[in-house]
């Protein structure tokens, strides 16, 4: 009786350790598989904003080839965590999330420095090259009214300098 | 010419100097319209890099290579994802005249950034790994791409007028919208057919 009371006690532990460990892994594959989900969306968030920077400082006139290409590392590994993800492989692509969100987040401050440099730059070199003009057009001006001048002149001696020539007509 | 002729020559000639001197000024504030055509280029090439001897005849097992590039005309940086997809003879491509992508799952997916004028290309190696035939029918179970395993379950008819089992693997460009926030398909897919052999 004793024996049998525990075999029923053993098996009762057994299906309900079964239980619990199948419902414990559900449930970590359903959390890993959010928390991969929810990596991937940040990370795609912050490559776009990173990108968005990027296209700023262009814009501004900077060098971006060497944040395009750090980018491109981090676009590369935004399309593995979604190919792993897609394979049911939630841990890989949470690490893959998190690494292009370490690239991306790096890439956005850089490419937002860069950005400001150009702008001061492309401020500077507006001030620059409209000082020249003006100095030019002005030096162009004067120049040219001298010039006027001058010509003027020569042409007024040139005149009347010349003189009534008479020639005799035979018939 | 009289002297009034020579005085609109030196003013005309005075003002037309003091314009060009002005030019670099006016180039940065005023916004001289761009007349270049904006585009992009998709291309699909071959295990050598050349537009020849892709895969065809395919066999189960056996590792395949294509190239696939990416051209940016588009005036700026641009943000592009191209979407890798497998499909039979009845499943639909992209509408590229409506600008609908291929309602098909993409299965592999490249992302990455280009500089206006520059390109980009990588490889793509891919093997039919599981494949059941019957007479007239033909069912792809699993695949690889760059050595990600896929389960893609593609059933197949014997094409009686072209003589095999066909399918055809094919890539999609989208392009990153700064406004929508979202990726957007650019109307642009290219692809290669493979046919089922042994």
């Amino acid at each position: 009786m004793n024996d049998m009371s525990f075999l029923k006690s053993f098996v009762f532990l057994l299906v309900l350790f079964v239980f619990v460990s199948v419902v414990s892994v559900f449930e970590a594959s359903a959390l890993s598989e959010d928390v991969a989900a929810l990596a991937i969306e940040e990370a795609e968030g912050v490559v776009a904003s990173a990108y968005e920077a990027v296209l700023e400082a262009e814009e501004a006139g900077a060098n971006i080839s060497v944040l395009v290409a750090r980018l491109n590392d981090a676009g590369e590994d935004l399309a593995q965590a979604h190919v792993s993800y897609r394979v049911g492989d939630f841990e890989g692509a949470a690490r893959f999330a998190d690494l292009c969100r370490e690239i991306g987040e790096g890439v956005r401050v850089e490419a937002l420095g860069l950005r400001n440099l150009a702008v001061l730059e492309a401020v500077q070199r507006f001030w620059w090259t409209m000082t020249m003009s003006i100095m030019s057009a002005v030096t162009i001006l004067c120049l040219s009214l001298l010039g006027w001048r001058i010509f003027k002149r020569r042409y007024f001696r040139r005149v009347l300098g010349m003189r009534p020539k008479v020639v005799s007509s035979e018939s | 010419m009289n002297l009034e002729d020579y005085r609109t020559l030196f003013a005309v000639t005075t003002v037309g100097l003091m314009l060009t001197a002005a030019f670099p000024t006016l180039s940065l504030v005023v916004p001289f319209p761009r007349s270049a055509e904006r585009f992009s280029e998709l291309w699909v090439l071959g295990p050598n890099r050349m537009a020849e001897d892709y895969p065809f005849n395919v066999r189960v097992g056996e590792e395949y290579r294509v190239f696939v590039g990416v051209g940016n005309h588009m005036g700026s940086s641009s943000y592009y994802m191209v979407y890798v997809k497998f499909r039979n003879q009845s499943q639909p491509l992209p509408d590229a005249s409506n600008s609908m992508p291929s309602p098909l799952s993409p299965l592999y997916e490249f992302r990455f950034l280009i500089i206006d004028g520059g390109s980009w290309e990588a490889p793509l190696a891919f093997a039919l790994l599981e494949v059941s035939r019957l007479e007239d029918s033909c069912l792809v179970r699993r695949m690889s791409l760059n050595d990600v395993i896929f389960s893609v379950d593609s059933p197949s008819s014997w094409d009686s007028e072209s003589d095999g089992f066909y399918y055809q693997l094919f890539f999609e460009l989208w392009l990153y919208d700064v406004t929508s926030r979202s990726f957007q398909f650019h109307d642009r897919f290219v692809g290669i057919w493979l046919n089922m052999t042994g």
